[in-house]
Parts: structure tokens; sequence; C-alpha cells
């Protein structure tokens, strides 16, 4: 899975990935991504991740998302997923995230 | 508090004693008054000996007196001889020896206008001899100056002839206090003069002081001495005065002389007064009063010191009464716990212990009662034993029996998941009982299913035994490919033959030729199946019904045979549902069963229906036991050229996934499934896969094995593996609502597969987990 984190403004990381959010490539997705927020040279306030490449998310994935809300909570930042499928959505929904999971 | 035995006995003991201790109070109470009016009536006549003597006394001072007058009278008239009249007033004097002197005092002049004193006076002296005193006739003595003669001579009548003068000191001879008591001498109705005699008061309280009715309870006051002691009091009561007292308060008053009323606590009717108050102590007074000479005596004496001995007699009784009822109850409560109470707890201890299922025996040896029940409570203890091992052994060879029954059922599912051509599912929930109902379903040939459902009359382990038999034995005849009419002859014949106890069996049974979609019913006395044919609604079969097997042989069964089209399902099943019962007694019926069977959701797997039917079931009856076996059945026949079936075995594990969902993708695309269910099944084949690897296998690459198949109306996925037991349904549900923060990061995935797939089916069968999703596939 191909995953790239871009810095954006002065605190802010943009995430973008493509193909399954599964088994297979939760645990690599979410490691990058906490490396790039533990990296980073200031606090990271603003982590989006883009779902437009994203074409599956699995039970795995959305350990992993809670995960990264939670991980951003702490340091009182903000998560937003960006260009969320209505299928991705659903599986959000279903679990009951979209409840705090900020979701375009 | 007082619902123990010990509580009632000692309660009652206690009630029993306050009664007991009321009757002993009345009785103490009374008899220490009658005690105490006898010790007063014991008193009084003791004293009225000695009160007697005094009124002697006086009477014989008395008659002293009237000797006097007439020796006086006799002087006046006669010759007037002193020599004689001397010596008479001498011999008198010698007959009185109370009488300390006395004497003849003429009114002055009234004898001779001459002589102003003439009297005569004689006292005791110290020897006790009388002796004439002349000094008093003098102008020294001037007796008609002296107060007890003025007292004396105004105070005496022809009819009261007799008058005491006040006490006196008398500080001439004796020295002592002196009463003088006085009688005028008439000579022809004209009073010439007094005749007198002298008493020394103090005498009395001599003879008083002598009193002594009791040791302790009885003396005099003396001077000195403390106010423990009685006093007395004497007085005239015809004249009204005090004579004497040694009453301590009054002594130094100088009442003496006065009025009787001027003492505190003297009273006209004393004799009626049980008690006075006297500076603080309580008195009971004796009064003794003689008509006569009017001389009263009153003798107080005090009340504690009087009662004592009657008071510590009663002290004394309390105090044992007390110590006799405190002694009852700690022998009363000490003889309840030995007695009842420890071995109450002990039998109690140990009936715990046995219901414990300890191997204890039961000793009590005292008293007799629970000695005898103690024995019949180890008798009762070993039969319970014994019999309960008895029945523990029914009971688990009864399970096992149960269990055998249960496990003859073909109980694996998805039955055939290898074959497109149909689905069937069956089930039995056993009643309490065991009962006699059956299911089964087994190919006859190569393109022939047979399945059937049946009830053995009767219930408990004949009619189990009886099931098994026949069940075997259908299964063997089915074997043998004969038609189908002779079939069930056939099986007809042979059970009737091994038929000793009279059982019958109603059956319904169906070959199917899988291929064809042709159907074969017999139906044996059963309940008619339903069939619902494609699209349309569940209705009753009508068949024409035959005898139940068992009950004779040689007999023609009647068939009935229909075409199946894709999609119609059978529905069969047991009276155990029709014959359901709720709390109402209301039976569910066969009416109850075709609208709720309409119900039913149109796309649902086999599995989905009878599950939908049992829970309807259950809704029904309620909290009413279940009586009977409720066994059903459902096929689902399938058109083989729309059928698709794929199968996937591999090794579980991480790296082997992306094959697994490559595979899954493909299938989806040949069964044309829509990406929305498509989704739904990407995410729940991969939660199980995933449990099947980490769990199922721990992690390590494990064989797994995935059918698809899909329907008109459903896609069902099977996934079977050889890891150890996991049942992942078995997961609590995450609560979805907590705040992210406190939400766990796992359990997510068995939610959502729940929460996506229509039905869900796991079994552990021959060492295998096999897990079945059903997901309804509607356009």
């Amino acid at each position: 899975m191909d995953v790239s984190v871009k810095p954006f403004g002065l605190s802010g990381l943009k995430v973008k990935a493509e193909g399954r959010l599964d088994l297979e490539n939760a645990v690599v997705f979410g490691t990058t991504v906490k490396n790039a927020i533990a990296d980073s040279d200031e606090p990271v306030q603003e982590l989006v991740i883009d779902f437009e490449k994203i074409e599956f998310i699995s039970s795995f994935g959305l350990k992993v998302i809670l995960e990264l809300y939670k991980c951003m909570k702490e340091q009182e930042g903000t998560l937003k997923l960006v260009n969320v499928s209505e299928q991705i959505k659903n599986s959000f929904r279903m679990v009951g995230f979209d409840k705090f999971l900020e979701l375009d | 508090m007082f619902k123990t035995i010990k509580s009632k006995i000692i309660v009652s003991t206690i009630v029993i004693l306050a009664f007991l201790m009321l009757a002993f109070g009345f009785h103490t109470i009374f008899s220490r008054m009658n005690a105490k009016q006898l010790m007063v009536q014991n008193y009084r006549a003791f004293m009225t000996a000695y009160f007697d003597e005094i009124s002697d006394s006086v009477a014989r001072l008395e008659d002293n007196l009237k000797s006097l007058t007439l020796i006086g009278g006799l002087f006046y008239k006669t010759d007037r001889s002193y020599e004689l009249t001397d010596r008479a007033i001498t011999k008198i004097f010698e007959s009185y020896p109370e009488t300390l002197g006395g004497g003849i005092w003429f009114i002055p002049y009234k004898l001779d206008k001459n002589k102003k004193y003439v009297c005569f006076y004689a006292y005791r002296d110290k020897n006790n001899k009388v002796v004439i005193d002349r000094n008093f006739a003098s102008k020294k003595y001037d007796y008609p100056n002296q107060g007890w003669y003025k007292q004396i001579i105004s105070e005496i009548t022809p009819e009261h002839n007799f008058v005491w003068s006040k006490p006196y000191f008398e500080n001439q001879g004796s020295y002592a206090m002196m009463v003088t008591m006085g009688s005028g001498i008439y000579v022809d109705n004209e009073l010439v003069g007094i005749a007198t005699v002298d008493w020394e008061i103090d005498s009395v309280f001599e003879k008083i002081s002598k009193m002594k009715p009791e040791d302790r309870a009885f003396s005099m006051y003396q001077k000195g001495k403390k106010i423990e002691n009685s006093f007395a009091l004497f007085g005239n009561k015809k004249q009204d005065y005090i004579l004497a007292t040694n009453d301590p308060y009054l002594e130094e008053e100088k009442l003496v002389g006065r009025s009787l009323k001027a003492i505190p606590w003297y009273a006209e009717n004393l004799f009626y007064i049980t008690y006075i108050k006297y500076h603080g102590k309580k008195y009971v007074p004796f009064e003794f009063k003689d008509k006569n000479s009017g001389i009263t005596l009153v003798i107080c004496v005090p009340k504690s010191e009087m009662f004592r001995s009657v008071d510590e007699f009663y002290i004394m009784m309390i105090i044992i009464v007390l110590l006799f009822v405190i002694v009852t109850l700690a022998l009363v409560y000490y003889g309840l716990n030995i007695y009842l109470i420890k071995p109450i707890v002990k039998l109690t201890n140990i009936a715990n212990k046995i219901s414990k299922g300890e191997d204890v025996h039961i000793k009590v040896e005292k008293p007799e009662e629970f000695a005898q029940l103690a024995s019949t409570f180890d008798k009762m203890t070993s039969n319970i034993k014994s019999i309960t091992k008895e029945k523990e052994k029914i009971n688990s060879e009864l399970s096992i029996a149960r269990a055998i029954q249960l496990s003859s059922l073909p109980s694996v599912f998805p039955a055939f998941p290898d074959n497109a051509n149909f689905d069937i599912y069956a089930s039995m929930t056993p009643a309490k009982e065991v009962g006699g109902d059956f299911y089964d379903f087994y190919f006859i040939d190569d393109k022939h299913l047979m399945f059937l459902i049946a009830d053995v009359s009767g219930k408990g382990v004949p009619a189990a035994l009886f099931m098994m038999t026949v069940k075997t034995l259908i299964n063997n005849i089915a074997q043998i490919n004969c038609p189908p009419k002779e079939l069930i002859k056939d099986i007809n014949d042979r059970i009737c033959k091994n038929n000793s106890e009279g059982f019958f069996v109603t059956m319904l049974s169906a070959i199917v030729d899988i291929k064809t979609g042709k159907i074969i019913f017999v139906n044996c006395g059963h309940n008619p199946p339903m069939i619902k044919k494609n699209k349309g609604e569940y209705e009753y079969l009508k068949m024409d019904s035959n005898i139940p097997l068992g009950v004779f042989g040689d007999f023609d069964f009647e068939l009935y045979e229909t075409q199946l089209e894709a999609g119609d399902i059978i529905f069969a099943y047991t009276d155990g549902i029709t014959e359901a019962t709720n709390t109402e007694g209301e039976l569910f019926g066969e009416e109850r069963l075709e609208k709720y069977m309409s119900e039913i959701k149109e796309e649902s797997s086999v599995y989905g229906i009878l599950n939908q039917v049992r829970s309807k079931i259950s809704d029904f009856v309620g909290s009413a036991e279940q009586s009977d076996d409720i066994t059903m059945l459902a096929f689902k026949y399938q058109n083989s050229e729309k059928r698709f079936l794929k199968q996937y075995k591999s090794l579980a594990s991480v790296s082997n996934y992306k094959s697994f969902y490559t595979w899954l993708h493909e299938v989806c695309k040949d069964f044309g499934v829509e990406p929305e269910l498509m989704n739904k099944l990407d995410m729940c084949a991969e939660e199980i896969y995933a449990n099947i690897s980490f769990y199922a296998y721990n992690g390590e690459a494990g064989e797994i094995n995935v059918i698809m198949k899909k329907d008109e109306k459903n896609i069902t996925m099977v996934f079977k593996d050889n890891g150890k037991k996991y049942n992942p349904l078995e997961k609590p549900d995450p609560d979805i609502t907590l705040p992210p923060e406190e939400r766990p990061l796992g359990g997510l995935g068995i939610f959502m597969v729940k929460e996506m797939a229509d039905d869900i089916l796991y079994e552990r069968v021959n060492n295998r987990n096999v897990l079945a999703l059903y997901f309804n596939n509607l356009k």
C-alpha cells in the first residue's frame, strides 16, 4: 500500500493512501502515520486523511482510525477524513464512529 | 427475636415465674400485715398488764385517800384526838405502800377560830417507816397558799370529789416530781378540809422502763440516749394535763402540767392511728386509759424497731425467692442449651454437611428423643444417599441416552455445502423428557435425496429406544434401491414385526430427484407439510394420509408426487409445534402456523426460516414449559442451471490473505454481486479469515476451506477450519455508544459481521469449526 504523508500549514499533516485499509495494510498504514506524527518538528494540530483512493476499509482499518483519533486527541489536535465514499461512510456509521469523526 | 424455641421457653418460664412471684408478693403483703397486726396486739396485751398495775396503784391511792377523808371527817366531828388520828393515819399508810406521803388539811379557821393551820402529814422515811410530820402546820409552809392546795380546793365539788393536782417538784423532803391527789372532807355537806396523797410520778416510768416485751425491739428512752427508743406520755385525760413524759423533745419544754393538746403528735383518737410521724421518725402509739381516774398512758414505739424482726424476715424471704427465680432461669437456660439447642445445632450442622454431599454419620446420645431423631435421620440420610445415587445414575444414563439420540440425528449444517441443487436444514428442540421425535436425510443414490420427519407415539426411554430402532431400520432399507411404494411398505412391515410394545410412528417422508425436482411424498398419519411455491405463500400441501407406521402390516401406502421449481421450499414439522401451549392453555395450531409462515422473510435461508419459526413459537409459549419435542425441517430446491458454487482451499495466514480476497472478488464478479453486498462480504470474510488465523490457529498457518454458494435469493459463505474450538458468536458486543476515548480497540469486527450477515450458524463438528454466513441477495 502506498502511503504519503505531507505537512501543510503550520502544524498540519495530510495523509494520502491508495488501496485497501484491511488486515494486510492497516498496521503498515497506522505505523507510517504515527511515525510521521512523532517525527514532526511542531506538534501536529491537524491530521487530514484523504480517502479518495481508499477503496475498502475493514475492522482492522477502523481500529487504526480509532487509534489515530485517540492519538490526536491526546495532543489536542483534530482528525479529519476527506473524500470519504458513501460505502466507507456506512462502515463508519455501523460502528458509531460517525458520532465523533469528522467525515467529509 | 422470639422465634426460636429457646426464647419461647425462656419467655414462658419468665411468665410463669412472674405469676408465681405476683402470688408470692400478694401473700407476702397480706401475711406481713397480719404479722404486724399480731405484733401490735401482742404489744398491747403486754403493755395492758403494766397499765393495769398502774391503774391498780391509782385505785389503791384513791382508796388510801378515801380512808384519809374519812379520818379527817371523824376528827372534825368527834373528839378531835390528835393521837388517835396520828395512829390511824400511820396504820393506813402502812397498808398502802405505794403512797409516798399524804395528809389531812383543814380550811383555815374552820376547826378552830383561833387556829389557822390544822393539818396532819405523814411520809415514808428512808427506812420505809411512816413518820408523822407536824412541821407543815406552820406559817412557814403556809399550806393554804400552796399551788396544789389552791387547785384542789377550787376544783373539788361534792359530785367530783377527787382531783389531781398538777405535777410539781417537791423540794421539802423527797426532791422528786410529785402529783397530789386530793379529796374534799365534807361534813354535813360543808367542805371543811381536804385529804391528799402524794405520788411520785417517776415511779410510773420506773415501771414502764422495766417493760421488755421483746429483747431488741423495745426499750424506754433514757436521758442521754439516742431517740431510737420508745417514749411514753403519762397524763390525766379527765383534767386534761400532762402528768409526765419522757419524750426527749418535750422534756425540756416544761410541758408538764399543761394541756395534752400541747403535744405535737398527740391526738384524741390515737387508738385508731397506726403510726405517727415525729421528728422524721415513725412511731406506733399505744394508748391506755383508766375511765375512773382519767389517767392515760401513751407509749410510742419506733415503728422500725418494732417491726424490724418482721421486716427482716420478709426481706429474707424476698431474697430467697429472687435467688430461686435466678437459679431457675439459669437452670432452664443451661438445660435448654445442653438438651435442646446443642442437639439441634448438631443435627443442623450435620444436615448441612450432608446437603453439601459430605459423608457424615449422626450420633446424638441424649436426650432420648434426639437420639431417636438422630438415628432416624441417619437412616434417612443413608436411604437418601442410595436413592440419590440411583437417581443420579438414572439421570446420567438418561442424559447419555438423550445425547446419543440427539447425536444420531444429522447435525452438520450446511448439510451438503458442496451440492448446488438444494439446501436442507432441520432441528429438534427436545422437551425435558426424552421423546420420540426424529428427522433424517441422506442420498439413497447419486441423484435421489430422501428426507423424513417422524414422531414415535409415547414418551420416555421406551419411545426413544423405539425411535432409534425405526430410524436405523429406515436408513438400512432406504439404501436398497427399490421403488418408493415397495420401500415404504417394506419399512412398515418390518416395524410391525419388531413392535412388541405396540408403538406406532407418524412420519412424513420424501424422495427428491435433485436433478429434475420431481418429489414423491408419503404421509403416514403425520402433520401435513407446507410448501412455498416460488414467489407464492406457504400453504398446506394436501395429500392423502395413510396409517401410521407400525399399526399393522401388509398395507398399501398412497404416495403423492409433485414437481418442484427452483426456489420452492418444503417445510415439515411435528405436532410439537401445532400443540405447543402457552400459559393460558391455548394451542399454537395450524392456522397460527400458516399465518406466521406467511410473515417469514421472503429471502430467508433454510436456516433463517427455522430460526424465525422457533422464535415465533417461543414468543407464543412464553414462560410455559415445553411439553413435547419441537422438530422441523426445511428443504429448498434450487434450479441447477442458475446455481453457483465456488470453493477455496489454502492455508490461513496474513500473507495468504491477498490470494483469498482476490478469489472472493472473482467469485463475486462471477455471481454478479452488487458492490454494496460485495463490500459486506469483503468485510465479513476478512474478519472470519483473520479470526481463524489468529485464534483457531494461534497465528500459525492452518488449513482453511471456504465455500461460496449463490441462489436466487441468498449468498451463503461457509468457513471450515481444523483449528481449536473457536465460536466468534460468543464474544460480547462492544458498546458503540461509548465516547471514543473509552472505546476499546478490539471487538469491532465480529460485531460488524453480526450486523451485516442475515443469519450466522456456528457448529463444531468432528473437531472442525464450521461457520456459515447467510446474506440475503435481493435485487
